[in-house]
C-alpha cells in the first residue's frame, strides 16, 4: 500500500503541474498537428492506398510526439534540485519510476486521443468502427514507449547533450514497438477481424512487460548511484 | 549510541581530495555547527551523511544504521535542508508540503500544515504557487516540511542563508525544538552570532581536516580559518 501511495503522489504531482502549465502537452500536440498537416497536404491518394500508408503516418506522429514529451519528463525534477529529494526518500525508487511512467502514459494517451479526430478530418478516414481496436493498440504501444521514455529521460536529464542522447537511446529500442503498432494498426484500419492482428498486440504486450520490468529495476541504480 | 557517526571519511572529486579521513560524532539532542572556507568540504560531508554522495573511503552511521548497507532505513530518519528548495513551481505551498510528505509514505492534515506554516511565518501564503516565493520564503517552507516530518537527524546546509533577522530567530527556535525533542542537528554555516545561540559543539573544516572547538572558542576567535 505504501508503495502505491508513492506512485499515486508522483503521478498526481506530474498531472497537476502539467494541467497548470500545459508546457509538455501543448508542445506535443502542436508538433503532432504539424506532422498531420504536412502529410495530409503531401499525399492525395485513393482510400485503399491511404489505408496502406496511414499506419505509418499515425505512428510517425505518435513516435515523434513521444520524443518531445517524454524527453522533457524529468526536467521538472531538475529544477529546484527535486531529484536530490527523490534520492533521499526512504521509499523504493521503483515507485518513483512507476509514478513518472503513469503520468507520462496519461499525457501520451491524452494527446493521442485528441489527435485521432484530426486524422479522421484531414485524411477523410472513417474510424468509428475501428475506434476500440485502435484505442487498444495505441494504449498497448504507448505503454512500451512511455516505459522506455521515462527511463531514458531520467538517464539523460542531467547531461548536457540530453536532446541528442534521448532519441539516440529511445529510438533503436522502440523499433519493436513501432513495428508491432504499425502492423496492428494496418489490420485495424483495413477492417480485418481482431484475431488476424491479435498476435501483434500480444507481441506489444510482451515488450511492454519486458520494458516496464527492466526499467523499474534499472531505475533504482540511476537514482541511487 | 551516536545520532551521527562518521569514521575516517574521505572524498575525492577527480584528483581533488575534499575530505581526508574526517571523523565526527554528534549525539542525539545535540547541535553541531560546521564552519570552514568555501570549498572546504562542509556541504560534501553533509551530503555524504544525507546519502547523496558515497564516500571514497571510510564509513558512517546514522542512529546506528550503516550508511552503506541499509540506506532506505537510514533515509527514513533524516531530512536535509539544502541549497535546493525541492519545490515544484506550479504547486501551491500547501500542495508542495502534501507532496513532500506523501511521497515519503507519510500523511499530514490541513490543520497540521497550517500550524507549521504559521510557525514559520508563511501561513497566509499557503495557496500561493511556489514559483512566486522569495528565497527566504522557500527556506521557511523547507523548515515547515522539517517540522512536519520530524526527522531524528536534521541536516542544514547554510541554514541561515536567505533568511531575514526574524527568519534567523525562527530557524534557531526550530533547531532548539528539534534538539529538545532528542533530534541531532548538523549544520554548515558562516554566521557565528546566531550559531553561538544554538550550537553545542563547533567544528572547523579546512584543508581537508576537521578541528573541533568549543562554542566559546568559536565566538572569541579572531578568525576561524
Amino acid at each position: 500500500m505504501h508503495f502505491f501511495r508513492v506512485v499515486k503522489w508522483i503521478a498526481w504531482k506530474d498531472l497537476l503541474s502539467e494541467y497548470r502549465n500545459r508546457e509538455n502537452i501543448s508542445s506535443m500536440f502542436f508538433f503532432a498537428l504539424n506532422v498531420i498537416l504536412i502529410f495530409s497536404f503531401s499525399f492525395s491518394l485513393d482510400p485503399e492506398t491511404l489505408k496502406e500508408i496511414m499506419p505509418g503516418i499515425i505512428w510517425v506522429a505518435f513516435g515523434f510526439t513521444a520524443i518531445i514529451g517524454l524527453g522533457k519528463s524529468f526536467l521538472i525534477e531538475v529544477n529546484n534540485d527535486c531529484m536530490e529529494y527523490f534520492q533521499c526518500l526512504p521509499v523504493p525508487k521503483g515507485a518513483i519510476y512507476l509514478g513518472k511512467f503513469l503520468g507520462n502514459l496519461l499525457f501520451m494517451l491524452t494527446v493521442e486521443i485528441v489527435l485521432f479526430p484530426l486524422f479522421v478530418l484531414f485524411f477523410n478516414l472513417t474510424l468509428l468502427d475501428q475506434f476500440l481496436p485502435l484505442l487498444l493498440i495505441s494504449t498497448v504501444a504507448t505503454i512500451g514507449l512511455s516505459a522506455l521514455g521515462t527511463l531514458f529521460s531520467a538517464l539523460t536529464v542531467q547531461i548536457r547533450a540530453r536532446e541528442v542522447m534521448f532519441p539516440i537511446l529511445l529510438l533503436p529500442l522502440s523499433v519493436p514497438i513501432f513495428i508491432g503498432a504499425v502492423e496492428a494498426t494496418r489490420g485495424a484500419l483495413s477492417g480485418d477481424p481482431l484475431s488476424s492482428y491479435q498476435h501483434w498486440i500480444e507481441l506489444l504486450g510482451v515488450f511492454d512487460v519486458i520494458f516496464v520490468v527492466v526499467s523499474f529495476w534499472i531505475f533504482e541504480f540511476i537514482l541511487d548511484y | 549510541m551516536n545520532a551521527i557517526r562518521g569514521i575516517s571519511l574521505s572524498k575525492s572529486f577527480q584528483h581533488y581530495q575534499v575530505l581526508k579521513e574526517i571523523s565526527i560524532e554528534v549525539a542525539p539532542g545535540e547541535c553541531y555547527a560546521l564552519f570552514g572556507p568555501n570549498g572546504a568540504g562542509k556541504t560534501t560531508l553533509l551530503r555524504i551523511f544525507a546519502t547523496l554522495h558515497r564516500p571514497t573511503s571510510g564509513h558512517f552511521e546514522i542512529m546506528g544504521i550503516d550508511g552503506k548497507r541499509d540506506r532506505p532505513k537510514l533515509r527514513a530518519l533524516i531530512f536535509m535542508i539544502g541549497h535546493g528548495s525541492y519545490l515544484y513551481d506550479d504547486l501551491s505551498v500547501k500542495e508542495n508540503i502534501q507532496f513532500a510528505i506523501g511521497v515519503r509514505g507519510g500523511s499530514v492534515t490541513d490543520a497540521e500544515i497550517k500550524k507549521a506554516l504559521d510557525q514559520v511565518g508563511i501561513g497566509r501564503f499557503s495557496r500561493l504557487h511556489s514559483r512566486y516565493l522569495s528565497a527566504g520564503m522557500k527556506k521557511r517552507l523547507s523548515i515547515a516540511k522539517a517540522l512536519l516530518i520530524k526527522p531524528k537527524v536534521l541536516f542544514l546546509d547554510e541554514g541561515y542563508a536567505s533568511l531575514d533577522e526574524r527568519g534567523v530567530a525562527m530557524m534557531n527556535e526550530t533547531i532548539r525544538e528539534f534538539t529538545k525533542a532528542g533530534a541531532a542537528v548538523l549544520m554548515t554555516t558562516h554566521d557565528r552570532g546566531p550559531t553561538a545561540e544554538v550550537a553545542d559543539r563547533v567544528g572547523v573544516l579546512s584543508r581537508s581536516t576537521l578541528k573541533e572547538l568549543t562554542v566559546k572558542e568559536m565566538v572569541e576567535a579572531d578568525a576561524l580559518f
